[in-house]
């Protein structure tokens, strides 16, 4: 199995030497009067989520991302997903990630229908595009009735299906999963599954953020362990959850 | 991993935060046109359930404060002395300059109204401010067909200049859309903003001649550098406009033109504002 990217594989990702800063601000953000008079807010520090990470993943591959809490897994993903810009290194990637966070609630107080229809219009599709897979996309969902309640009355299982459902709707070449298959029930994983597995065969490449070591161990065949914001593993998916597994006791 | 065929892997890779151009974004904003229309219609739908009774409600807010101005300023201070048709005057002026005031509004919490959408989807953000001025342009074209029932109802009659209307919207939409780009991006940055826009937009009112004919302030001894201001206020050239084309009045050619470019710049000049400070929205 290809851990590091050979002359004969596409590449999906190559991750170089990355770090991610951020700034936040304990409490609350800063006003502008505080900002004015005390120059700058309260209680603001810097979080070095990411050090220096360096990895390739070529087309089709599946890797696990574990980690203990605050490790900077959510961070990569995000960055990846180019939802936070990295202080220094480089991501490239192929095709745009797409990224599926067990926190998101896109617009809470939309029903399911709505967060649909927006979720997969700000994904690039077309009124029309949205209309032709709707049902599919409510299909899929499995929730029914519940797509015509607020997104915010949504347990985070049910908020799981359904973005899940909007993010797979596209077909992404590239899927980051941060924790959202860990939410759903047996159903919805088996359903889930089965669309990783179908976006894996058609060269597709899968980064899974999660603390079920099962799943992990299951779905990807590379993990790779990040341990406050550095590179800890990178192998077998078996091998490195072996480590982890011993190294936390 | 930086040895002789690195350039010939990362052939079909491109950089996840690569600058993007002025024109690959407007093209990715263009491919999501739908989005920034859906959101607005749908809010609509949605805020009031589809009922004509909830739609007409739209119009409570403006109508009331018409008649507040009317009794204030027609009936108790007299100003409309000299106005024809005084009542019409001011309702053209109440229902436009609510179209700016309320999509800077609109557009200073466009961000933070969205941070869901924004923290699990990645698209040109400029999109959320856009669709809040669309949102409030659909409701200004209730707000015009309004005008012109009241129009022919005062027996004024519908005059050929109403066919200029189309270009002052644009003009006027290019001010309110530059207005809340740079609302969005300051109000991100500063909370208060959203709570000092109301005063700012109160004190704009005082100076676009909503109420009152603005002639009669700059006719009184007031410090030149405040004619100055005043006279550059496009708010103020944009009101005139909309009473040109409903009711004939006069307007200063030479400053409309101003007006024009001052709207297109701010625009521009939101654009790009707003763009700078994109990578953050929605983060912390």
């Amino acid at each position: 199995m290809a851990v590091r990217a050979r002359m004969t594989d596409t590449l999906s990702i190559r991750v170089r030497d990355l770090h991610v800063d951020y700034e936040i601000f304990e409490e609350r953000r800063a006003a502008l009067r505080e900002r004015l008079v005390k120059h700058q807010g309260t209680g603001r520090r810097v979080v070095r989520a990411l050090r220096g990470l360096s990895f390739d993943v070529i087309e089709g591959q599946s890797v696990g991302i574990i980690g203990s809490n605050g490790s900077g897994k959510s961070t990569l993903l995000a960055a990846v997903a180019g939802l936070l810009p990295p202080t220094s290194g480089e991501i490239l990637v192929s095709d745009e990630p797409k990224l599926l966070g067990v926190g998101a609630t896109l617009l809470p107080a939309a029903t399911g229908w709505r967060n649909i229809r927006i979720g997969c219009m700000a994904l690039g599709m077309t009124a029309d595009e949205v209309d032709a897979a709707i049902d599919d996309i409510a299909a899929f969902t499995d929730l029914g009735e519940a797509l015509d309640r607020p997104l915010r009355t949504y347990s985070s299982g049910m908020r799981a299906r359904l973005h899940f459902a909007v993010a797979t709707s596209v077909r992404p070449r590239i899927l980051l999963i941060d924790e959202a298959l860990v939410v759903g029930d047996q159903a919805f994983h088996k359903k889930a599954s089965e669309r990783i597995e179908e976006l894996l065969g058609t060269a597709g490449t899968l980064l899974l953020v999660s603390h079920a070591l099962g799943t992990i161990g299951e779905t990807c065949e590379r993990v790779i362990w990040i341990e406050q914001g550095r590179l800890r593993g990178d192998g077998e998916a078996a091998d490195v959850i072996d480590t982890y597994k011993r190294s936390v006791g | 991993m930086d040895n002789g065929d690195a350039p010939d892997i990362e052939a079909n890779l491109t950089a996840v935060n690569a600058p993007v151009s002025a024109r690959a974004y407007l093209t990715e904003m263009w491919h999501r046109r739908d989005f920034a229309v859906a959101v607005p219609l749908e809010e609509l739908r949605s805020a009031h359930k589809t009922t004509l009774l909830g739609n007409l409600w739209h119009l409570g807010n403006p109508l009331l404060t018409i008649a507040v101005f009317y009794f204030v300023f027609g009936v108790l201070l007299q100003s409309n002395r000299g106005i024809d048709h005084y009542l019409l005057w001011l309702t053209i002026g109440v229902f436009t300059f609510r179209l700016t005031s309320s999509s800077v509004l609109g557009g200073a919490t466009s961000i933070s109204a969205n941070k869901g959408l924004i923290r699990a989807i990645k698209f040109p953000r400029a999109l959320l401010p856009i669709s809040v001025v669309i949102s409030h342009v659909l409701t200004f074209g209730i707000e015009l067909s309004l005008l012109a029932v009241f129009t022919m109802a005062s027996g004024v009659g519908l005059s050929r200049r109403l066919l200029a209307l189309p270009v002052i919207l644009i003009v006027h939409t290019a001010l309110n859309t530059g207005g809340a780009f740079v609302a969005a991006r300051l109000n991100e940055a500063f909370r208060d903003v959203q709570q000092i826009i109301p005063f700012l937009f109160r004190l704009l009112q005082y100076l676009s001649g909503v109420m009152f004919p603005i002639q009669r302030l700059l006719g009184n001894g007031i410090p030149g550098w405040a004619k100055q201001a005043i006279s550059l206020n496009p708010v103020l050239r944009i009101i005139d406009l909309y009473r040109w084309a409903f009711l004939g009045t006069e307007v200063d050619v030479g400053a409309t033109m101003k007006t024009a470019a001052i709207s297109l710049a701010l625009l521009w000049f939101g654009f790009r504002y707003f763009r700078a400070a994109e990578w953050r929205y929605g983060r912390a």
